[in-house]
């Protein structure tokens, strides 16, 4: 008899939750996931979730002793989430300004209601992150505080077969600035982050993400961010671990003279998928946004970049820009792009562009002309590439670290290749 | 033995013959001109030189102090000595000069089994060169050729010329899309570069740019063969009688 693991692990997730009776909000979520998302879901149809539904899974309970030996590598502040978890005891002491907490159960319940009114309500993250996450913490940045180091998350742990939850808030109060990193580097079968970020008026936060979980792991990352009155966000992302990797991000422009800028980049070999998923909603007039996605692929790999940009009515004035490049360096690779403009005013200035495709042969031959190699030659142009969507997205002082981080995948790629 | 030896090059694109048996023996301390008429085949015989993908002989052979390139990369031949000065430099977004230079440089010095430079080292070369060239400090800092009016995209080619001291350079249309004085100064460049152990391939449809690179010998390419060849008075010949006279004549 065929085993159904999918019917197994929504199970399993029921049950997780009923241990927690005080919990109304997990029993509330649990009570959504009901499996994998379709296929035939437009949302889910360039990148399919059959593969990890066949995996034989449970949701992880934390183990608080396991230790790791990741360092802080350009943060001042660290903070670690291991299994899930956060880590008080592995994590350093904020400064005065920024505050960490544990929700409790009315809070939850509030942050569970924030979720479920955005278009991430029956993302699987949100319903299963929520259901099983050992606690959901939460960031906050007081009213005119401006944090000048930058503080950096730690994501691990994990085990194969078993799913991981961490699940993090974070507020910028009225006029407040934060910088952040977050490096997801799990080593297990699934892990679901969900994020919610609220940025007050004129609040300022710039966001780091760097996608390198283990390479069979799955990253179904879901991120809602709300930007008040002039607020600005900005977000980059850097795409290059785990077998499967989806960074989905929804935010939602409620302010007038919000920015947002939502910058990615995805390096993919082997049979890696990586998935870079954003949806932006311009609801008020005078806001920006700008996205620019540049994708790399090697081996067998497959990108896909999904952008949908709305446009209310009301929202008059608005300035929403969309460019996704990628570079196939392997005739196995694919990409996919699917830009979405919805918009319902007509004073708006919106545009996208989508482009799959080869490096330029003038341009190779060129650099071979002057005795450049062919491999040389390529990682030149790819490097070039990415250089300047790293330099435009990214602080000055961080460009070479994110550059090497990227560096280091590309030439396995580009090994690959040979 | 001569420096450069195209043997009888036979070359087809998209199954069109386009060279049709060019021979050719460049000596060093040679500068030779190729000159032709618009579509005789004189960007195809430098691509077919410099190795571009496509631009393989169909028959024929081409030797550089007598080892054969035909099997040869484009980057291997580059290596090996034979430079091409781009009629088109192309763009290179995000690559900034000095790196490029640098890389270019290296490779070749690799192969001659000449010490790399480092960074610093390479610097102080690059700006020494650069001012023979005119060129700026700041355009060596910009991506290679991206914003570079016609003038400065030539100079920077015979800077490249000037610091991966090749053995034979072959410059495509050199002229083309210069003015009087960008022209006298490219010109003065690759002259700079005459030597008695190097030798200079000009290719170009106007007699102009002779009158600065002063060559030992001018071949007249016409539908993919040299059909005449002769001292520097066949390129005033041309200047003043036009091709159609020499074509007919041949």
């Amino acid at each position: 008899m065929l085993h159904d693991v999918k019917e197994d692990y929504v199970r399993s997730i029921k049950k997780y939750t009923s241990s927690y009776h005080e919990n109304h909000f997990r029993s509330l979520a649990s009570k959504d996931f009901n499996g994998w998302p379709n296929p035939l879901e437009e949302k889910w149809r360039l990148s399919r979730l059959g593969a990890l539904s066949r995996i034989k899974m449970l949701p992880i309970k934390p183990d608080l002793k396991k230790v790791s030996d990741s360092n802080k590598k350009l943060g001042s502040y660290i903070l670690k989430f291991i299994d899930g978890a956060f880590r008080e005891d592995l994590s350093s002491e904020l400064p005065t300004g920024i505050s960490l907490k544990e929700l409790n159960e009315k809070e939850s319940l509030e942050f569970f209601h924030k979720i479920k009114e955005s278009d991430l309500n029956n993302h699987p993250s949100t319903n299963v992150s929520l259901s099983c996450t050992p606690s959901i913490i939460k960031l906050t940045v007081n009213k005119d505080t401006n944090v000048k180091e930058l503080i950096e998350i730690f994501y691990e742990g994990g085990h194969q077969n078993f799913s991981v939850h961490p699940v993090l808030y974070v507020e910028l109060k009225e006029n407040s600035n934060l910088s952040l990193i977050e490096n997801f580097n799990h080593f297990t079968s699934l892990v679901m982050p969900l994020q919610l970020t609220e940025i007050q008026e004129k609040g300022s936060l710039k966001s780091i993400k760097i996608f390198d979980d283990n390479d069979d792991t799955y990253n179904l990352s879901a991120h809602c961010a709300l930007l008040s009155k002039e607020a600005t966000f900005n977000s980059f992302s850097l795409v290059k671990g785990g077998i499967f990797t989806r960074s989905e991000t929804h935010a939602y422009l409620n302010g007038t003279n919000a920015k947002l800028n939502l910058n990615g980049v995805y390096i993919s070999g082997k049979k890696q998928h990586h998935d870079l998923t954003t949806a932006i909603y311009h609801d008020v007039p005078d806001c920006t946004s700008k996205q620019i996605v540049r994708g790399v692929l090697g081996g067998f790999s497959s990108g896909v970049f999904q952008g949908k940009v709305r446009v209310a009515p009301d929202a008059q004035k608005t300035d929403g820009q969309q460019m996704s490049k990628a570079i196939l360096v392997s005739k196995n690779a694919n990409a996919n792009a699917k830009p979405e403009l919805e918009i319902y005013a007509d004073d708006v200035v919106c545009a996208h562009g989508a482009t799959v495709g080869e490096l330029d042969d003038d341009q190779l031959f060129y650099l071979n002309s002057r005795g450049i190699p062919e491999n040389k030659a390529r990682q030149m142009l790819i490097q070039a590439f990415l250089k300047d969507i790293i330099n435009d997205s990214v602080d000055g002082q961080y460009h070479d670290y994110i550059f090497n981080e990227a560096q280091s995948s590309l030439s396995s790629i580009l090994n690959e290749e040979k | 033995m001569s420096l450069l030896e195209i043997k009888n090059a036979h070359l087809k694109l998209d199954n069109k013959e386009i060279l049709k048996g060019v021979s050719l023996s460049v000596n060093k301390g040679e500068v030779h001109a190729i000159m032709g008429p618009n579509g005789s085949g004189k960007s195809t015989l430098s691509y077919m030189l410099a190795g571009r993908e496509g631009y393989e002989l169909e028959t024929g052979e081409i030797l550089l102090e007598g080892n054969p390139l035909n099997e040869m990369s484009a980057d291997e031949r580059a290596r090996s000595g034979l430079f091409l000065a781009f009629q088109y430099p192309v763009e290179l977004p995000g690559v900034g000069g000095m790196s490029f230079l640098r890389e270019a440089v290296n490779s070749r010095r690799k192969f001659l089994g000449e010490e790399e430079f480092d960074h610093l080292g390479f610097v102080k070369e690059a700006r020494k060169e650069a001012s023979k060239m005119f060129v700026k400090d700041e355009m060596l800092k910009r991506a290679v050729n991206v914003g570079f009016s016609g003038g400065e995209k030539k100079r920077f080619e015979i800077l490249q010329m000037a610091m991966l001291k090749p053995k034979v350079s072959i410059l495509d249309e050199t002229d083309s899309g210069l003015d009087v004085d960008a022209l006298k100064i490219v010109s003065e460049g690759v002259n700079a570069q005459r030597n008695k152990e190097n030798a200079i391939v000009v290719i170009t449809h106007y007699q102009r740019l002779l009158d600065y690179i002063v060559p030992d010998f001018v071949h007249i390419l016409s539908d993919g063969a040299i059909i005449k060849s002769g001292g520097p008075e066949l390129a005033l010949e041309v200047e003043k009688n036009g091709y159609a006279g020499l074509i007919n004549a041949a």
